[in-house]
């Protein structure tokens, strides 16, 4: 295929359809295997550091905040895939824990304000060289796991022509090989490691998800490993009697982890509401461009507490959940 | 100066309200677009079938989602879809409407919401990138786009093309390969209502907010602009309008708050 056009973005994330298709082959041994595990020990199993991660949920809703908290913890770094990502990367990129980056949306906090602290440091991590990005769309980003997941190498797409995004993106311009018109093709972007928040899984890692799907059944479908947080394990009879409702089947799980609460303090439909007190508890500290307000933030609800359920206790428990419970099941009226 | 009875925002959203034609399917970014989407669903068009870019389709209207993925996106949906089926939709050709914000706009409508600053490498400012607004701008029939008006963000040339406009002009999205037949339908700004003059695809005022003059809009707009020759003039937000947008919609002012020191 001739190609026309091309942008000038790398391309982070290497793996190949046919190396996909051996680790596959391999994982699939582990069917029917009691996968449950505290978070530790699934992220010492199943992420390296250098991994190139991607994580579910989007926007505020199904945000694996528990495990991002340990990964600060941890002090991991990662390439990253960054489709409409908020307050999870975010803190990723406020502790400089993201080395590589595709964008599709970061830095942004939707309605709640601009979190400036955090768009200066990023800006000057990129003139400095330490962060590279390569531009997409939430669109382009969707399409490339959907790629994965199908066990290709690309996807056609319409959008991205003619802009700057497609310049600073790794997309490709050519010819169709069967109607002889110009298209843009986006390559298919299978990941090393993926973490997903889901309201139920039984111990096999077989998963139920409420609400809006975003791109975590592509995401889930196409990492090499791929780590569930759960609010709650049920039993596999429970999956048995719906199995219209598993979007996530076991053989893509490596590893199942009951976090109850682990959402918080973004929005898990059905469950609890995203709790705004405390989103702009943070957003005002990110506002501080000194970056001292989110020193102290950091301190007081990351790394001077021991887990997430002191991080929980912190923010007001099991007592605050019930309200956002309330707010979430009385349709949003708050 | 007499006090006005609203603040730029709720200018804006309730002008905006007034164009959006019933019975299609619109996507919204957050912010200002879901504010004035949501109000023409209350008072002019109850029949849109709002798509949120993360899966929700048509929630009943209930308060004012704060993300384009929160659980009021879904409310009593009529589906619970997926990141790529909304963006296919769009793909397909099924929505009119997609309605997005900036940081800059250029005459024909090209948007940037990725960086600020001459070199790409070096930002004065990063931003955070096209978000679905580049599948938005690209896909759907017509792009509506609401933001504020000075010269700052209405500029000669973006800093940096995110969502594809009618780029260089006429033609320019064809040979670039976007879907044929769409682009840039409407700006609304706090100083008047701009739509794109067929033959060049430049911006032309179309119609003035209350009190504005054309004097002012051209001060505030760093690039030649089009004055229709039939210039029309915007009615104040209506009573029925304000009290559905600050009552109904927004009720915690979380966007609206916003607008309130400008007032």
């Amino acid at each position: 295929m001739e190609i026309l056009d091309q942008g000038n973005g790398e391309i982070f994330s290497k793996i190949t359809p046919d190396e996909f298709r051996r680790h596959m082959f391999a994982k699939a041994e582990r069917v029917n295997l009691d996968k449950r595990m505290d978070l530790r020990e699934a992220i010492g199993r199943f992420i390296k550091n250098g991994d190139y991660l991607s994580i579910g949920g989007c926007g505020f809703v199904r945000l694996p905040i528990a495990f991002v908290h340990e990964v600060l913890r941890r002090q991991l770094t990662f390439r990253m895939a960054a489709g409409t990502r908020t307050f999870d990367v975010d803190l990723l990129l406020d502790n400089d824990r993201i080395t590589e980056l595709d964008i599709g949306y970061i830095l942004g906090l939707e309605m709640l304000g601009i979190p400036q602290y955090t768009r200066i440091h990023v800006s000057e991590r990129l003139s400095r060289g330490d962060l590279k990005i390569t531009e997409w769309s939430n669109g382009s980003m969707a399409w490339r796991h959907k790629a994965a997941a199908m066990g290709v190498s690309f996807m056609q797409v319409r959008s991205l022509a003619g802009s700057d995004t497609f310049r600073h993106s790794a997309a490709k311009k050519v010819k169709c090989p069967f109607t002889g018109e110009e298209v843009i093709l986006v390559p298919a972007l299978y990941c090393d490691a993926c973490v997903i928040h889901v309201h139920r899984a039984d111990k096999y890692g077989n998963c139920q998800i409420d609400g809006m799907l975003n791109e975590d059944l592509e995401k889930a479908r196409s990492a090499k490993n791929l780590i569930i947080t759960t609010e709650k394990i049920i039993d596999t009879k429970e999956i048995r009697n719906d199995g219209a409702r598993t979007v996530i089947p076991q053989f893509y799980v490596d590893a199942v982890v009951e976090i109850p609460c682990g959402a918080y303090p973004t929005n898990m439909p059905g469950l609890y509401y995203l709790d705004l007190d405390h989103l702009k508890v943070y957003t005002r500290a990110a506002q501080d461009r000194t970056g001292e307000n989110l020193k102290k933030y950091y301190r007081d609800y990351v790394f001077g507490t021991k887990d997430f359920n002191e991080y929980l206790e912190k923010c007001g428990g099991l007592k605050r959940i019930e309200e956002l419970k309330k707010i979430e099941l009385m349709e949003g009226r708050v | 100066m007499e006090k006005k009875q609203y603040n730029p925002i709720e200018l804006m959203a309730c002008i905006a309200s007034r164009y959006l034609e019933d019975g299609r399917l619109i996507f919204a970014g957050t912010g200002i677009p879901m504010l004035a989407v949501s109000l023409a669903q209350k008072i002019y068009a109850p029949n849109l079938i709002l798509v949120y870019e993360a899966g929700g389709i048509s929630p009943e209207a209930s308060m004012l989602p704060l993300s384009v993925a929160d659980s009021r996106t879904t409310y009593r949906a009529i589906c619970c879809a997926n990141m790529p089926e909304a963006m296919e939709m769009l793909q397909k050709g099924l929505v009119t409407y997609a309605f997005l914000g900036g940081a800059q706009i250029d005459m024909y409508g090209n948007l940037n919401s990725t960086m600020i600053g001459k070199d790409y490498w070096h930002p004065q400012t990063r931003l955070p990138g096209s978000g679905g607004a580049n599948e938005l701008g690209s896909l759907a029939w017509k792009t509506l786009i609401i933001m504020n008006h000075n010269r700052r963000r209405f500029v000669e040339k973006v800093d940096f093309i995110t969502t594809p406009g009618y780029l260089t002009g006429p033609g320019a999205r064809e040979r670039a390969c976007l879907p044929p037949g769409n682009g840039p339908h409407l700006v609304f700004t706090e100083l008047g209502i701009f739509d794109f003059e067929e033959k060049s695809k430049r911006m032309r005022l179309k119609s003035l907010l209350p009190g504005i003059t054309r004097e002012k809009v051209i001060a505030e707009t760093g690039f030649e602009l089009i004055i229709s020759d039939k210039l029309n003039q915007e009615k104040e937000p209506t009573p029925e309008e304000l009290k559905a947008l600050r009552e109904d919609v927004d009720p915690w002012r979380v966007v609206l708050s916003r607008g309130d020191n400008d007032q």
